[in-house]
């Protein structure tokens, strides 16, 4: 069982490409942590210098009690799966899941009831004969899981591990990632820079850009009250709608940019917020299409079934969505009168794109 | 207008026309492919056979050649000479193939890490094979003379074991043997250098990361995934080498003659002599079939375990 703690992070590569710019963070014992952001944020580095892939240029990396910065991968009793899985395609599946203790020399027999008690958990005895090669993408994946798995590490490093698969195959394997996480009770850090699987499956989510943490907090938290625009936009599918402009309070308070003149309930506005340049942030689902508000035209709508995406122009620089909920049908060219939920609406600062209290 | 709908296009005559229907303009490429086959392979290989079936010696008109049936092949096999250039020629080629492997195997390990001047390196193992064999020919001749650069650098090596360092590199017989044999691999070891470097290279970082991961030694890694992993670049080596080696003939020509007596003569100078100094066709025509069938059932031997070896490596379906 370990706690990881991450001190001040840094990793440079030669001259000036800074790819870990100081990460602080403290995983405690059996969470399910997720990394997630775009490619080239850091996650992928950070995750290597926990498992000692890459030596951090500064700063340090504890895990239990110990400092494991000058230890080899080897000797910090972690697993890890790669993104593309990273199975030896010369060795048969059983000699795979073996390879972790055959090279720590645990005895044939004692070797031998492991790999097929593993094999039974992740169901793939039927495969311990065969080679990687001649598995499909799911029991590869397995296979991985139970190679990673068979000497129960303190930790569990996932690098995208379900970025290869195809859709419906990576939302099955979401589930069954969760219930072993359920099952194994150990630390789980996973790396993805797909929000829905870091939605879906983590206690907590670090959510990195340029090296950095930009947010560490809750699923919930994070959707619902992102820290600053990069987090806002990043999370939610459809991506969150934003609108630059100013919000003024005469005597109640008004959004307004260039196109748009919008009144405010008063308790959606922050007091920091009034008489500056800011930019208003509102979820698709708070987007309420109805008799009054605003003006706008239909110019494209995706019917996902039980709720339609409605995409529409207002006369602003860009498109706003609105997610409907119920059995109205749109045409494209349609007038709309759109209005946002009060407790849908985020103000962020137009300076430095943090969102204000 | 009636007329003119039913009037065909008139087709431009000439073989430009005629080639340029598609019927016939798409054959043209099989043409051109059948043809050279015809007239640089299956036709210098049907003369072969027919002339090894012949009684025919080049210092007689061809008029007076007649088929004589497998007469050859029977004197080609009864012929001891034969049999001992064959023999020198697979150790030849074993020892030397040998030595380039394990060398150039060490050398693209060594040159795989990252170091300063790496680069360099590699440019410079790469020389030799790029030298033509013509000059490393004369150059090794001058570095085996009895007083020459070779015995001169083993000297204080040899002499505090009280051996007087006179090795006579090309009069000796067993000495000549291991001067050809290491001319070749000086040559020859750049090749299999560049082939072991591409390998390497190619090797997944994820496999060697993940041993480590799961706490793999170096030597276990060494042993169990890099070189099995190396496997087929192993047996692509081993096969042109091999190809190559069994044709030693530009250095046993250059540095020895063939001497001292049979002690150097290859399978392939022991043709050369029959055929260019004996005059005798018919014999090397089908000392040359022969070799043929024998030099390509190898290779095809390792060609299938290349392929093999491929088909195990494959990645699981469905996968980047």
């Amino acid at each position: 069982m370990a706690r990881i703690v991450l001190e001040n992070l840094v990793k440079t590569f030669g001259a000036g490409v800074t790819a870990v710019a100081g990460v602080s963070l403290d995983i405690q014992d059996g969470e399910f942590m997720i990394f997630v952001g775009p490619s080239g944020c850091g996650k992928t580095t950070t995750l290597n210098m926990i498992c000692g892939l890459e030596q951090p240029t500064s700063g340090q990396v504890i895990i239990g009690d110990r400092v494991v910065n000058d230890l080899e991968p080897g000797e910090r009793h972690l697993g890890m799966v790669f993104q593309n899985l990273a199975l030896f395609p010369h060795m048969t599946v059983f000699e795979n899941i073996a390879f972790g203790l055959r090279v720590r020399k645990v005895p044939t027999a004692d070797l031998n009831e492991r790999v097929s008690r593993i094999a039974e958990t992740f169901q793939i005895t039927h495969l311990l004969a065969k080679k990687p090669a001649q598995c499909s993408g799911g029991e590869a994946q397995r296979v991985a899981l139970a190679r990673t798995t068979i000497s129960s590490p303190d930790v569990l490093l996932l690098d995208e591990p379900l970025s290869s698969l195809d859709a419906k195959l990576r939302v099955e394997m979401r589930t069954e990632l969760k219930r072993l996480h359920e099952q194994l009770r150990s630390t789980f850090v996973y790396v993805t820079h797909d929000q829905a699987e870091a939605m879906t499956m983590a206690d907590r989510i670090a959510v990195m850009q340029g090296g950095r943490i930009q947010q560490l907090g809750t699923p919930l938290e994070i959707y619902r009250r992102p820290a600053n625009l990069f987090v806002a936009g990043f999370f939610g599918m459809p991506t969150m709608n934003l609108i630059s402009g100013r919000i003024c309070d005469s005597d109640s308070p008004r959004f307004q940019s260039e196109n748009l003149d919008l009144k405010l309930p008063a308790k959606a506005v922050p007091r920091t917020g009034t008489d500056r340049d800011v930019c208003i942030g509102v979820r698709s689902e708070h987007v309420l299409l109805g008799a009054q508000g605003a003006a706008g035209r239909v110019q494209l709508t995706e019917p996902l079934g039980d709720e339609t995406l409605v995409f529409f122009d207002y006369g602003g620089p860009s498109q706003l969505v609105a997610k409907y909920r119920g059995d109205r049908t749109f045409n494209v060219g349609e007038a709309i009168v759109f209005d946002f939920d009060p407790k849908g609406v985020l103000v962020f600062d137009a300076e430095d794109e943090t969102r204000l209290a | 207008m009636v007329a003119e709908t039913e009037t065909a296009p008139r087709r431009p005559a000439g073989l430009t026309a005629w080639l340029a229907q598609e019927r016939v303009f798409r054959l043209v490429p099989f043409v051109m492919v059948e043809g050279m086959f015809l007239l640089l392979l299956a036709l210098p290989f049907v003369l072969t056979i027919y002339i090894s079936l012949l009684r025919w010696r080049a210092n007689r008109p061809f008029e007076q050649a007649y088929v004589q049936g497998f007469v050859n092949y029977a004197r080609v096999i009864g012929e001891p000479e034969f049999w001992w250039s064959l023999g020198r020629t697979f150790y030849f080629a074993g020892a030397a193939v040998t030595l380039e492997l394990v060398l150039g195997f060490s050398l693209a390990m060594l040159v795989h890490q990252a170091f300063r001047g790496r680069r360099l390196y590699i440019t410079i193992f790469l020389i030799p094979m790029m030298v033509v064999p013509v000059v490393v020919g004369y150059n090794f001749s001058m570095i085996y003379v009895d007083s020459g650069p070779l015995n001169q650098i083993l000297a204080p090596i040899l002499t505090p074991f009280g051996v007087t360092a006179r090795i006579r590199w090309l009069s000796h017989p067993i000495a000549a043997q291991w001067a050809i044999i290491l001319a070749d691999v000086w040559q020859w070891t750049s090749l299999t250098f560049l082939i072991f470097l591409s390998g390497f290279a190619a090797l997944p970082p994820e496999l060697i990361n993940a041993a480590r991961v799961m706490g793999a030694s170096r030597w276990q890694i060494f042993r169990r995934i890099q070189l099995p992993l190396l496997k087929p670049a192993i047996i692509i080596a081993v096969v042109i080498r091999t190809m190559e080696a069994l044709k030693l003939f530009d250095q046993a020509v250059l540095l020895t003659f063939g001497g001292p007596g049979d002690s150097t003569q290859t399978i392939a100078f022991f043709l050369w002599r029959q055929v260019w100094q004996f005059n005798k066709y018919g014999f090397g025509a089908a000392a040359s079939v022969l070799l043929l069938l024998l030099f390509s059932s190898l290779i095809y031997g390792g060609i299938y375990l290349l392929v093999r070896e491929r088909a195990l490596l494959q990645q699981p379906e469905g996968r980047g």
